[in-house]
């Protein structure tokens, strides 16, 4: 047993004995670690954007592993130094320790747990598209203590990783690189629905972002609600990064068929508003004359264009 | 002088085609539909792999029961796709995958061709390339109206040769150092062109190669040689990886008629970077082979875009614009393309 005075005392001409070679081994350690660590992740992540969609996700998930890897070996190296300095008194040591992980950096310990969790059970990986708290966005990086991942926005946003613990991850593409898309188009009731589904299903499938196969395939549903109808397309996007290219293209190309179609957008009238007025060619004369009998105010070109685009 | 063409009279057309196995599998579903059996047949094979001269062998074959009828670019009306009454028991269709367009309304012709085969009488053998096919398969399940589905193989060394040279009379060709036979160094390395991909390119991997029938003949106190026409056709044969359509514009490349040398025939390895639109619109061309700008700004929506997109793409020498003003990938290029594309994801 050790006496707790004597104890002290031995701690203490212990930690006078520390020289400063030893604490800037012990830093230069760290930092090496972290080099390296940063070194890796850019090597890997330069040669993953060269790979083919399907391999880039795959060669980025060892990133985590192998960031893990050079931070463990550090702090073997720094124990050992430590076991080499204190030797019994490592248990005093380790009982203040304690107290600090348990007042001071308790958070921190338990994101570095929540690293650990997150390197080994892969709830998600780096380059995958996942929700997380209030954010959803696409993985850049697994670090000790935080997870980075940029927003659809372009927002780069850090989460510490003990959210794993109390949040619910959904991982949209869990490691793959395509990911499933859900399209919804609306349409008035009175639309030919069958037409109409025609048209959602080639336009997703002749889209350049789709990615068909037997396990990826395209489902298309269709609800009828009270005053529209609604139209679902599910496929999947080539790559997870076009996901929204993918959504905006299938719904150019689908309403500029529909209007060759004469599908139409639900109409206001269903509020018991006035329908809006088509937009035909023969109209344009009187539209002109209005702006131009109007004069020149920005919010009345501003309704006419509205009324074009509510047409759609 | 090599073995040159002095044997190629000896072969049948299909056999220097090396599909025996395939016109017998198609003239076998030919007789079974002549007791009842009605199976249609899809010839399916990539850009200049021999899938038109494969149905002019057939058509050759059953010259009394077929009628051929060829697409040479999109098919935009419904009359190209019906049969006249007189038509043969047995239709003919080459170069099916231009009866779609790759965007929306752009498929009501193939449905009706879908139709129409699933719903006559007769027998239908279509060729279709075979990044067409897949992506139909994918998209609309195209195998289950031809059950009968031949997958052209890549050439074997020896009929690639012969496909070449019977273009030729007897001793036309030189083999520039076939007069001093080449002694085969014991061992070797060999630049062996390998397609990635994952890279999404064709690399070149040095190999070192032991010339174990070298070794034999030495053992056995006899001089083992190469000849310089063989030199020729292990270098053709794989840089086009039996495709004959590249192997005879490799061919082409390197000849210095009448004399060709060994050397002379290239490699090629193209680094492409394209942005997306850009890959697509390859993509489009390797698919239907030969697209018109009309064709790929109605497919992309944007003449000003396809304008810019061909543009880069000619430059880049990847494509050419051939006699019908159609876009085509270069024979050369088309392994580096196929590669980029599969990097992609562009082609499945």
């Amino acid at each position: 047993m050790v006496n707790g005075d004597s104890g002290s005392q031995q701690l203490l001409e212990t930690l006078r004995s520390i020289d400063t070679q030893t604490v800037v081994t012990m830093f230069l350690i760290l930092a090496a670690a972290y080099v390296l660590g940063r070194v890796i992740t850019a090597l890997i992540s330069k040669l993953s954007e060269k790979m083919s969609r399907k391999d880039r996700i795959k060669v980025k998930m060892i990133i985590p592993a192998v960031k893990f890897g050079i931070y463990v070996l550090a702090f073997y190296y720094i124990l050992r130094e430590i076991f080499n300095i204190f030797g019994p008194e490592l248990l005093l040591l380790t009982g203040l320790l304690g107290a600090a992980i348990g007042f001071g950096v308790k958070d921190l310990f338990a994101d570095i747990i929540g690293g650990l969790v997150i390197t080994f059970e892969k709830p998600y990986q780096i380059g995958d598209k996942i929700s997380i708290g209030a954010y959803y966005g696409e993985v850049t990086d697994i670090g000790l203590r935080a997870t980075k991942l940029v927003t659809p926005d372009d927002n780069t946003v850090t989460a510490p990783n003990s959210l794993i613990f109390n949040e619910t991850v959904a991982s949209g593409n869990y490691g793959a690189s395509e990911m499933m898309v859900v399209i919804d188009l609306y349409i008035a009731s009175e639309s030919n629905v069958e037409t109409a589904m025609r048209i959602l299903r080639e336009a997703v499938v002749s889209s350049k972002y789709v990615y068909i196969s037997g396990s990826t395939p395209v489902t298309l549903l269709h609800k009828a609600l009270p005053f529209y109808t609604r139209l679902r397309a599910k496929a999947y996007v080539n790559d997870l990064r076009d996901e929204f290219k993918f959504e905006s293209d299938v719904h150019t190309r689908a309403w500029i068929e529909f209007l060759k179609n004469g599908i139409r957008a639900p109409q206001l009238h269903i509020l018991n508003l006035p329908p809006v007025r088509e937009n035909h060619e023969s109209d344009a004369p009187t539209r002109r004359n209005l702006r131009s009998s109007k004069g020149t105010r920005k919010d009345s070109d501003f309704n006419i264009d509205f009324s074009k685009d509510s047409g759609l | 002088m090599g073995t040159q063409h002095s044997d190629s009279g000896d072969y049948s057309f299909g056999e220097i085609l090396g599909l025996r196995e395939e016109i017998r599998e198609i003239q076998a579903s030919i007789a079974d539909y002549e007791t009842g059996k009605k199976l249609n047949i899809a010839i399916i094979a990539g850009t200049l792999a021999g899938k038109t001269t494969l149905l002019g062998e057939i058509e050759r074959i059953n010259q009394n029961r077929a009628t051929g009828i060829t697409f040479s670019e999109i098919v935009r009306d419904r009359k190209e796709i019906s049969i006249p009454d007189d038509t043969k028991r047995v239709v003919l269709f080459d170069n099916c995958h231009y009866l779609y367009m790759r965007k929306p309304g752009g498929f009501d012709i193939f449905y009706e061709f879908l139709y129409m085969i699933s719903s006559q009488e007769k027998l239908f053998i279509a060729t279709w390339n075979l990044y067409s096919w897949r992506y139909l398969s994918e998209a609309f399940g195209i195998e289950r109206y031809f059950p009968v589905q031949i997958f052209i193989p890549a050439f074997e060394k020896e009929n690639l040769r012969l496909f070449i040279l019977k273009r030729y009379g007897k001793a036309e060709i030189r083999f520039e150092n076939d007069e001093e036979p080449k002694k085969e160094p014991f061992i070797y390395i060999e630049k062996y062109p390998l397609e990635l991909s994952s890279l999404g390119r064709k690399i070149f991997v040095p190999v070192l190669k032991i010339n174990l029938s070298y070794l034999r003949h030495r053992f056995l106190h006899e001089e083992e040689t190469q000849t310089a026409e063989e030199m020729v056709f292990e270098k053709i044969y794989l840089e086009s990886k039996g495709n004959p359509g590249i192997a005879w514009r490799i061919w082409e490349l390197g000849l210095d008629y009448p004399g060709i040398k060994h050397e002379d025939i290239g490699q090629f390895s193209f680094d492409i970077d394209l942005e997306y639109e850009e890959a697509f619109v390859l993509s489009l061309i390797l698919s239907y082979q030969a697209l018109k700008k009309t064709e790929i700004a109605e497919l992309i929506g944007s003449e000003f875009r396809a304008d810019e997109i061909l543009f880069r793409l000619l430059t880049g020498e990847l494509i050419f614009k051939d006699e019908g003003a159609s876009y085509r990938i270069r024979p050369e290029a088309l392994q580096s393309v196929i590669a980029y594309m599969e990097k992609l994801r562009l082609v499945w």
